[in-house]
């Protein structure tokens, strides 16, 4: 079984990682997904969707310094 | 000799007397206003008249509304047009020259035309938007795309001011805690500077606008509502052809401004700005999180479905090999049937037609051994006639010696043993 070559998450735009995941779900919603490909898509899409999210959002400790940063 | 002279105060009073006549009284008079300040509730201005061609002024006077008419005026004229009585606007007053002692001629104002301010108002737009559209620029902010999800923005506003701080309050306290990167770029946000302050934030942001998704220009807040400072076509223009998408929130929403056609989106307020931003985000997030669901949900019932073929499969193999041999063995059960039959088919012909043969060859043979038969009578009765039996019968006779027949009476010796045959016997006797 052949392993399918994944460009690095970080090295991504947010629009092609999630043009990417949308990508990923057509196929598995098709019937041309190989079932001995399924996990390494499945992996894949998960680690686009925490990429995309960690992007969009931000931890406790970021939101602090960026707000003692306003508040200077 | 002694000139008779006048006090100051007594010409000033004749000045004053003189001008108080009733074609300088209640009349309508179309100005521009500068200089508007409120002290103790009076209203102060300087009215101009300008030459439309070259700016200058050809004619200008001080102005007054007294507190008490103020108060109402300043409501109307907010009412109808949007506008504060401010600084830059064109105006048509009800106005009363007085020449007052001490500070000479003033314009007392009791009433205003809103109409008035209002037409010019929207026709010096209406140019300004002309210009615009024929410099082939009123479109261009308003036609650029946001990108996926606007995080990166660039604020103009006045330091400290109050619309700001609501604006980061918003913006950094969202529920999603969507990360968003923000800066102040100051200016003045009101008064004659304030265009020009502007276009220098819009300058430095656009100086470094690969650092940023967007432009959110908003009024630093508290009670100013001089919007007139905004009407300014440089101003517009700069917003026009700006690179990234701007979003104006420097009024109310009935305080449209001609920054309000020209930029990409307008909000009403400060927080309206952060919320739509926020908004974006969280789209963001919730198409994430949809397809994150279809993905799982597509994966589960892949597996699903294999599982499924998989137990199929699994429930139907002890059965196979004995449907296998039952197949097997009610094919070889058909094939005897069919077997048979065919014989059966093929035999019966068969026999009747061997038996057919049998009696056939009977027959056959029968008449074939009469037919024999009856051929052997006729030839024993003709043998019979033609037998020397029969000429034996007629009275002829064989002689015999020692077994040979003898036709000549030379052929007899003295003493041979002569045998003569008749037909019913044979008598022996001896040659003399």
């Amino acid at each position: 079984m052949a392993t399918i070559e994944f460009k690095p998450v970080t090295e991504l735009t947010y629009a092609q990682a999630v043009a990417e995941l949308e990508t990923i779900l057509k196929m598995m919603q098709g019937d041309e997904c190989d079932i001995d490909q399924l996990t390494s898509y499945t992996r894949r899409a998960s680690e686009l969707l925490t990429e995309c999210r960690q992007r969009l959002t931000t931890t406790d400790e970021q939101l602090r310094s960026i707000l003692a940063d306003l508040e200077k | 000799m002694q000139q008779q002279a006048f006090t100051l105060q007594q010409l000033n009073q004749r000045i004053g007397a003189l001008i108080a006549v009733a074609e300088t009284q209640n009349v309508w008079v179309t100005a521009e206003l500068s200089d508007v300040s409120v002290r103790g509730g009076h209203c102060y201005m300087e009215l101009l008249q300008k030459d439309p061609n070259n700016g200058s002024t050809l004619a200008k006077a001080r102005g007054v509304i007294w507190t008490n008419v103020f108060s109402r005026i300043d409501a109307e004229f907010y009412a109808s047009t949007g506008q504060r009585f401010a600084s830059g606007i064109k105006v048509m007053v009800r106005a009363s020259a007085t020449f007052h002692a001490v500070y000479g001629l003033s314009l007392v104002i009791t009433a205003v035309n809103p109409e008035y301010t209002m037409g010019d108002l929207l026709r010096r737009r209406r140019e300004m938007l002309m210009r615009l559209q024929a410099e082939g620029i009123l479109e261009m902010n308003r036609q650029l795309q946001w990108c996926e999800v606007p995080l990166r923005i660039a604020v103009i506003s006045a330091q400290g001011a109050a619309g700001y701080g609501d604006f980061i309050n918003q913006l950094y306290n969202n529920r999603n805690r969507l990360h968003f990167k923000s800066r102040l770029f100051p200016a003045i946000m009101q008064g004659d500077r304030a265009p020009a302050s502007i276009i220098s934030a819009l300058n430095a942001i656009a100086s470094e606008c690969e650092n940023w998704d967007g432009v959110v220009l908003i009024r630093g807040g508290g009670a100013t509502s001089d919007l007139v400072a905004f009407e300014d076509y440089d101003l517009a223009a700069n917003i026009a052809q700006f690179p990234l998408p701007i979003i104006i929130g420097i009024g109310h929403e009935r305080d449209i401004t001609i920054l309000d056609y020209v930029a990409n989106m307008r909000v009403k307020t400060p927080t309206a700005a952060a919320e739509w931003l926020i908004a974006r985000g969280n789209e963001a997030l919730n198409h994430l999180k949809s397809i994150g669901n279809a993905i799982l949900q597509a994966t589960t019932d892949r597996l699903v479905g294999c599982k499924e073929q998989l137990s199929y499969y699994g429930g139907l193999l002890p059965t196979v090999p004995h449907a296998s041999t039952e197949r097997a063995s009610s094919r070889l059960r058909n094939d005897m049937i069919t077997l048979a039959s065919i014989g059966a088919r093929r035999i019966t012909p068969e026999l009747s037609r061997l038996s057919h043969t049998a009696s056939a060859i009977n027959t056959a043979t029968a008449t074939l051994l009469d037919r024999r038969k009856d051929r052997l009578d006729a030839m024993q009765t003709l043998l019979d006639t033609l037998s020397p039996k029969a000429t034996l019968r007629r009275g002829y006779s064989i002689t015999r010696v020692n077994g040979k027949v003898v036709t000549s009476s030379t052929e007899i010796n003295h003493g041979d043993t002569i045998s003569t045959t008749l037909a019913d016997g044979t008598i022996i006797s001896t040659a003399n």
